[in-house]
């Protein structure tokens, strides 16, 4: 038996308690929930740990433009100034003047989370920039790396990413290659995805070493959120799934406390893809 | 039964297999993501390794030095297992020349593998692709006398390194080549959440299914022989544990009656409730039997992995499939969660 290996606190203590201390450095996970399940928040509380902690932290925007990313963590009431974050969120689409793939990462700037608003040079710089992709997302973020030492990456999220990527082919390769450039680079991620469609199996959810599902379960007189920890590799983790609150302070797991019955037999239901 | 059958090392598993798998044959585990594939794969590896024999993990999805940490925390010796590193490198998107990976990466003991994840070369990636891993498989066998081999997994393989118009004759070659070698494999598969018939399962010579779902007390799991050619098997799901040396199949106890009624209206693989009629089928099946002996069961069957041997239960056997003869008695008291070292 060894001492129990490093863990990377996620920010929502009762989530660590389920994850038996936290993530395995250096590997890379899923969250995943439908929308509004509280996914890109339970993101952010990870960047924010980070950041917490004196660690440097990346937030790569591709559903949202980043100064609606801001405005929403603002409402929650957190200091997000030193999260970074990546713009790639596609704005218009220009039809001409392609830039060839290695001066994407000039193209799209990193800031911090603080000063994300609308530019209109960064704008117009988007009108000429090439499509997002996981292979122009690699090499940006290799560029990115290469002059900051970030130690915990999220991709909010994966599902746009992988719809973008389609034109490329080979999407399967490419989004591999770029969960093992961060893994190589000792970063521990969090990739953002929809829950996945039950009858396929998403690529993500395969190759990642862990996921941590969110759930919103409709019951007759009101929405009980829950989460569980799906998949965790190399560690024991809690089973049940526990009840979960998004408060002004961000997601609160209660991980003593068990769900309730008409919710637990709802989440029964429900063929597990589709909770 | 032909030749003495191999092991895998669980004796609830080995016990619905009759013995354990026929030698020489390739085999699947499938289930999806999370229900325990790879610990199954690596328990028979490491059943291998303590008799001495030579045996080989061929990785596809995890880099070997995660493995190494994760088994490692789990208390298992996995040092004695030879593994061969098959992920795939960082893309470059340059044009650097692709360079054979017979020359970069060899097989090596877990127990010489770094704790660091092995760096893509600054020369660029290696080229990775179901013939490398082929020719990999026959240079090793001629060095050394290999009994099991596992590859984690098939779903990988053809994700990242079979065309899908070839997908289906790559993974059938990929079988004959497993049978040639005469090795003892396991390959895994990962299944979505309801899942369709794959190339590899008309290919395999037996499938070992392992699942989850949720019931009122939280993640259950289980495991089915959904095939097993040339041997008589368990045809009803036991439970499964994942404990904290590893994995526990109960051993000649069914699940309480009631248990798996609720189980199955809930959703014991949703796989059923979906559209595999047929699985569905036999899935409605399973409790019937065991409502007929309601009273067997003296004990909670949830909380307790290490049960009597119930010696009535065997007369349960389904009439329709293959009549399964008597499962040898097995002596599960002595070998009970044995897996441990």
């Amino acid at each position: 038996m060894s001492p129990d290996v490093l863990r990377l606190a996620t920010g929502i203590p009762g989530l660590d308690d389920m994850l038996k201390g936290g993530l395995i450095p250096g590997r890379p996970y899923v969250v995943s929930g439908t929308a509004g399940s509280g996914k890109t928040t339970l993101a952010i509380q990870f960047l924010q740990q980070g950041v917490r902690r004196g660690e440097r932290a990346l937030f790569v925007s591709i559903d949202e433009p980043p100064s609606e990313v801001r405005e929403n963590v603002r409402s929650l009431g957190w200091d997000v100034g030193k999260i970074r974050i990546l713009d790639v969120h596609p704005s218009a689409k220009a039809y001409s003047k392609k830039v060839s793939m290695v001066e994407v990462a000039a193209q799209r700037a990193v800031g911090s989370l603080m000063d994300a608003r609308p530019d209109a040079k960064a704008e117009a710089m988007k009108l000429v920039s090439p499509d997002l992709s996981a292979q122009s997302l690699q090499l940006m973020l290799r560029q990115e790396l290469m002059e900051t030492r970030y130690s915990r990456v999220v991709i909010d999220s994966m599902t746009s990413l992988k719809r973008l990527s389609e034109t490329q082919g080979d999407i399967d390769n490419t989004l591999l290659s770029l969960l093992r450039f961060l893994s190589e680079s000792n970063v521990t991620s969090l990739i953002v995805t929809d829950v996945p469609d039950p009858t396929k199996l998403e690529i993500e959810s395969f190759i990642c070493r862990g996921e941590i599902r969110l759930h919103r379960l409709m019951l007759s007189n009101r929405i009980e959120r829950c989460i569980t920890v799906e998949k965790f590799r190399g560690s024991a983790h809690d089973t049940l799934p526990r009840p979960l609150e998004i408060s002004a302070a961000g997601l609160i797991v209660d991980s003593r406390k068990k769900l309730s019955k008409m919710a637990l037999r709802m989440l029964q239901a429900v063929p597990s893809g589709a909770r | 039964m032909i030749r003495e059958k191999v092991k895998i090392g669980i004796p609830g598993l080995d016990e619905m297999l009759d013995g354990g798998l026929i030698p020489g044959r390739p085999y699947l585990i499938s289930g999806t993501p999370g229900t325990g594939k790879t610990m199954v794969a690596m328990r028979f590896l490491l059943e291998g390794a303590m008799r001495g024999e030579d045996v080989l993990f061929v990785s596809l999805d995890e880099p070997p030095n995660e493995l190494k940490a994760d088994f490692k925390s789990l208390g298992w010796d996995i040092s004695k297992i030879r593994v061969f590193d098959a992920t795939p490198d960082v893309l470059s998107y340059d044009k650097t020349p692709v360079r054979d990976v017979s020359t970069e990466r060899r097989v090596s003991y877990f127990g010489e593998i770094r704790d660091a994840i092995r760096r893509t070369s600054e020369k660029g990636p290696t080229d990775m692709s179901v013939n490398t891993v082929q020719e990999l498989l026959k240079q090793e066998m001629k060095i050394r006398k290999y009994t099991r081999i596992v590859v984690d997994s098939i779903t990988s393989l053809k994700h990242f390194f079979i065309k899908t118009s070839e997908e289906y004759a790559t993974v059938q070659s990929f079988f004959r080549l497993m049978s040639d070698l005469g090795i003892t494999s396991i390959l895994t598969v990962d299944l979505p959440e309801v899942a369709k018939e794959e190339a590899e399962a008309h290919q395999a010579r037996g499938e070992i299914r392992l699942h989850k779902w949720f019931d009122g007390k939280g993640l259950q799991r289980g495991v089915t022989i959904e095939k097993y050619r040339g041997s008589s098997h368990e045809q009803r799901m036991r439970l499964l544990k994942i404990t904290d040396e590893g994995v526990v199949v109960k051993t000649s106890e069914q699940p309480k009656p009631k248990e798996e009624g609720k189980a199955t209206k809930g959703c014991v693989a949703p796989t059923v409730v979906a559209d595999a009629k047929k699985e569905a089928k036999e899935e409605e099946a399973k409790p019937e039997p065991a409502k007929d002996k309601p009273d067997t069961h003296p004990k909670p069957v949830l909380s307790e992995a290490h049960n009597e041997p119930a010696p009535a239960k065997k007369k349960e056997e389904h009439v329709a499939k293959a009549p399964a003869p008597e499962t040898p008695k097995p002596e599960p008291s002595a070998q009970n969660g044995g897996h441990s070292i």
